[in-house]
C-alpha cells in the first residue's frame, strides 16, 4: 500500500493561504451536517464539507477551477445547520469571484457585461423597451375593469418606482400584468424607468461586488432624478 | 420596500379586496432562500410569516411543505443556476423539492421569486409533475382581485 505522504504534494497544503478569508472555515469540525443537508452533495463527487476543508487547506486553484461552486445555489441550508457558524454560501461566492471572468459558466458574465454596457442584460434598446411596455399596457386596457389603463414611464414624483426582470420584456411579457393590475386596483401612483430598468443584478451570482454597486447606484440615480422615494425591486 | 410589505399594506388599508373563493384546489408555498433563510442571516428578518398571511387572504386550501421556513429546501434555481448551462445538475438538484411538493398533494405552488418560478416550471416535467401550476404570489393576488 502506498502511503498518502508519498503521493500528496505536501507543499500544496498551506492552511494559511485562505486565513484572510473571513468565513470561519478553519473552525470546521468535519461533522458533515452541511453535506447531509445539501441537495447538491454528490454532484462531481463534491459537497460543502469538502469545499470547506479545501479552503482550510489552502487549495485555492482547485476550488476556483471546480464546477461545484457554480452548481451550489448558495441557498444557505449548510450554513443554517453548521454548528460552527461557518459562512459557507459567502465562501462559495468568494470562490466564484476568483474565477477568470471569461471562464464564468454560461451567460452569467455575458449578461452582466451587457447590463453594465447598455443598462440591461438583453441589450434591449430604449425604443424597443418602451414599445413593449406600451403594447402590453394596451392589452391590459382592453380587459374588463381596466379601461384607460396606462403604464407610466419616467413619471416624476411617482410614489413607487419598480424595476423589471429582463425576462418580463423578453419571453414572459404576460407576467408584467400582475403587478400592473394590482397597482391599478390599489390606485397606486407608480412608474417604470426607460433606462437602466434591469431588476436582476448578476454580480450577486458571479461574486462581482463592483458590478452590483454600479447596478444599484443607477437605480438610486433614477430615483433621485424622478424624486421617487419608494423602490419596489421584486427580483 | 419588499413585495410582501407592499401587498400587505394594500390589503390592510383596504385598497385592494380579494375573493377567496376562486381557487379551491390544494396549493402549497415555497420559501425562496433569499427572502427567507438568507435574509434572516443577513438582515435579521426572514420573510416567512408575511407571504403566508397573504396566502391566507387569497385561498383557504393550502398547506405548507415539510420542511419549510429556515429549514426549507432550495428549488435548485438560485445563485444563477438557471444561466450556468449545468442543466442536468439543476434537474437533479430539484428532486428533493419535488418530493416535498408531491407529499402535500398540491396541484399549485405559489412562489414570490423569479428564479424559483423559472426553475420549478422548467423542471417539473422531469419530475413527473407536468400539470403542476407554478404561480407568482402577486399573480395569485391579481387573480383574486375584486374589481367592482
Amino acid at each position: 500500500m502506498t502511503s498518502p505522504s508519498e503521493i500528496i504534494d505536501m507543499d500544496r497544503l498551506d492552511h494559511t493561504r485562505c486565513r484572510t478569508w473571513p468565513f470561519l472555515q478553519d473552525f470546521c469540525v468535519t461533522c458533515g451536517l452541511c453535506s447531509s443537508s445539501c441537495p447538491a452533495s454528490g454532484v462531481d463527487d463534491s459537497d460543502p464539507r469538502m469545499l470547506v476543508r479545501m479552503a482550510s487547506l489552502g487549495l485555492v486553484e482547485d476550488l476556483v477551477d471546480a464546477r461545484w461552486p457554480w452548481i451550489c445555489t448558495m441557498c444557505g441550508k449548510c450554513e443554517n445547520v453548521c454548528p460552527m457558524q461557518i459562512e459557507i454560501p459567502d465562501l462559495v461566492r468568494s470562490i466564484r469571484s476568483k474565477r477568470d471572468r471569461e471562464k464564468v459558466p454560461g451567460i452569467l458574465h455575458k449578461g452582466l457585461v451587457a447590463a453594465l454596457e447598455t443598462g440591461n442584460n438583453l441589450r434591449l434598446p430604449k425604443e424597443d423597451f418602451m414599445f413593449i411596455i406600451e403594447d402590453v399596457a394596451e392589452e391590459v386596457a382592453e380587459e374588463p375593469d381596466f379601461e384607460g389603463f396606462q403604464a407610466p414611464i419616467d413619471k416624476e414624483g411617482a410614489n413607487i418606482l419598480t424595476t423589471i426582470h429582463n425576462k418580463l420584456v423578453n419571453t414572459h411579457t404576460e407576467d408584467l400584468k400582475h403587478w400592473w393590475k394590482i397597482f391599478h386596483a390599489a390606485g397606486e401612483d407608480w412608474t417604470v424607468i426607460s433606462e437602466n430598468w434591469e431588476g436582476t443584478s448578476w454580480g450577486y451570482f458571479t461574486g462581482d461586488d463592483d458590478a452590483m454597486k454600479v447596478m444599484t447606484g443607477r437605480i438610486v440615480e433614477q430615483m433621485e432624478r424622478l424624486e421617487v422615494k419608494t423602490l419596489l425591486w421584486p427580483e | 420596500m419588499t413585495v410582501f410589505d407592499l401587498l400587505i399594506k394594500y390589503i390592510k388599508e383596504g385598497r385592494i379586496r380579494l375573493d377567496k373563493s376562486r381557487f379551491t384546489e390544494r396549493a402549497t408555498y415555497h420559501d425562496p432562500c433569499n427572502y427567507g433563510r438568507r435574509a434572516q442571516k443577513r438582515f435579521g428578518h426572514g420573510y416567512f410569516e408575511e407571504p403566508r398571511w397573504i396566502l391566507d387572504q387569497c385561498i383557504e386550501n393550502w398547506v405548507d411543505l415539510y420542511p419549510d421556513k429556515l429549514d426549507q429546501i432550495c428549488c435548485g434555481g438560485g445563485g444563477g443556476a438557471l444561466t450556468t448551462g449545468y442543466n442536468d445538475e439543476r434537474i437533479f438538484y430539484a428532486r428533493k423539492k419535488f418530493e416535498q411538493i408531491k407529499a402535500t398533494g398540491a396541484t399549485m405552488i405559489v412562489v414570490p421569486c423569479h428564479s424559483c418560478h423559472g426553475q420549478l416550471n422548467n423542471v417539473k416535467g422531469e419530475h413527473d409533475m407536468e400539470d403542476l401550476e407554478v404561480k407568482y404570489l402577486w399573480e395569485l393576488v391579481a387573480d383574486c382581485l375584486i374589481l367592482h
